[in-house]
């Protein structure tokens, strides 16, 4: 029976195929040995911290997640997945200054409820006695202080609502969850946070000058209210479920 | 004669003998990471997550991977807060490889070796076992890995200055087919 040259020829080629798959295999297997014998040398030597670090968890750099599985082809790798592990440092700095802006507004938000609450207080006696249309005075100094706190109060409410509405905006993302609620209170607080003060000047005007508080001025205490009201609970929605 | 002995030696090369390999791809996916806090606790859901396995002599091998910011808390603002912190602009991925011998494919529990990257650091967890159901050709895989913040080298992430626990496990509910 002869073979014919075609068939010689094919012969042949699957000879070599099957040689060059065997080449592969036996690098491969040479290259995890020689992998295992570092890893034994490694361990070979002295227990240096930094050494143990590394093996407990060594931090790739970016180029290896991106390829992660360019020497095994059984291994599964991202593209197969259709993912990319592409990075965005320009994203990555936005989220930084995001986030560090976000962290001051928090912060400064907390703060400003000290001012708050004294200014709350304070408001006890910075009412004027009333005798009928008569109006006594009152304590003056307790009146001035509940100004001073309620300007202190303003002036931190601005600063917050500075690093809030600076922080740089996010792409793609769809307010969703307490951040939602906090941000319509904002539609509360804030006229509530300009009228305060000028309802309360114009209060503070007509005792001074002996008027018993009226027209739109008499409003201010419900005004303040509101607005205090207004800013606990959106200090509370961003925080909700609360769990103690 | 000469064709037989080439038909027998073409049957009996490698080539022709080994080197099937079985491919598995992850169809459903559940990933969620649970975080404490001292005034609240919170969950971050993805179903996001791809996945493939291929087996081949006797060892499969596995990669599950799913962009960070597709795991979703229920809150915009912490969603960002936790993309800024595991730095995910520059490292989108949350990848895990894993290896198991062929002959384990159907047993009811797995042992495995994980090799999370995360957040620009690997972490390895040795022995993590999961639940195995077989229902046909579909394999449903559930479990938890014991992921910390340290393990990743991430700044624990703070809400009214206080910050979360470093433990924030990550359930696992998969579903995989053989193709």
């Amino acid at each position: 029976m002869a073979v014919s040259p075609l068939g010689s020829k094919l012969f042949l080629a699957t000879l070599l195929a099957t040689t060059l798959t065997f080449a592969g295999v036996a690098s491969a297997q040479s290259y995890s040995s020689s992998d295992a014998v570092s890893e034994i040398s490694i361990a070979a030597l002295p227990d240096a911290p930094s050494a143990l670090l590394a093996q407990q968890q060594t931090p790739p750099k970016p180029q290896d997640q991106k390829q992660p599985a360019a020497q095994n082809p059984n291994q599964p790798s991202l593209s197969d997945l259709g993912l990319s592990n592409a990075p965005d440092p320009a994203l990555q700095a936005r989220l930084d200054k995001h986030t560090q802006m976000l962290k001051i507004h928090q912060r400064l938000g907390l703060i400003t409820l000290i001012p708050m609450a004294a200014a709350v207080i304070s408001s006890a006696g910075a009412s004027a006695h009333h005798n009928g249309d008569q109006v006594t005075g009152g304590n003056t100094t307790s009146r001035d202080v509940h100004a001073a706190l309620g300007g202190v109060t303003v002036a931190m409410y601005g600063a917050t609502a500075y690093y809030a509405i600076a922080a740089p905006r996010i792409p793609e993302s769809h307010v969703k969850g307490g951040i939602k609620v906090h941000k319509y209170l904002i539609y509360v607080h804030l006229p509530g946070m300009v009228l305060t003060p000028i309802l309360g000047a114009m209060a503070f005007n007509q005792l001074n000058n002996g008027e018993k508080v009226h027209g739109i001025a008499s409003a201010h205490a419900a005004v303040a209210w509101t607005t205090v009201a207004s800013y606990t609970a959106a200090i509370v929605a961003v925080s909700w479920p609360i769990k103690l | 004669m000469k064709i037989t002995c080439l038909v027998v030696l073409f049957a009996l090369s490698p080539f022709a003998l080994g080197q099937t390999s079985e491919t598995w791809v992850l169809t459903q996916s559940t990933l969620s990471y649970h975080m404490v806090h001292p005034v609240h606790t919170v969950d971050g859901v993805s179903h996001g997550a791809r996945g493939k396995g291929i087996c081949n002599a006797g060892t499969c091998e596995f990669l599950v991977a799913a962009p960070v910011k597709s795991f979703d808390s229920g809150d915009t603002n912490r969603d960002e807060h936790m993309i800024q912190v595991t730095r995910g602009a520059e490292f989108p991925i949350v990848s895990v490889r894993f290896r198991l011998p062929e002959s384990a494919i159907n047993s009811p529990t797995l042992d495995c070796d994980l090799e999370v990257q995360f957040a620009g650091n690997t972490a390895h967890y040795s022995h993590i076992p999961f639940q195995q159901t077989v229902q046909g050709n579909t394999h449903r895989i559930t479990g938890t890995v014991p992921a910390t913040l340290t393990d990743f080298k991430i700044p624990p992430p703070s809400f009214l200055t206080v910050p979360i626990k470093n433990e924030i496990p990550v359930k696992v509910d998969t579903t995989w087919q053989r193709q």
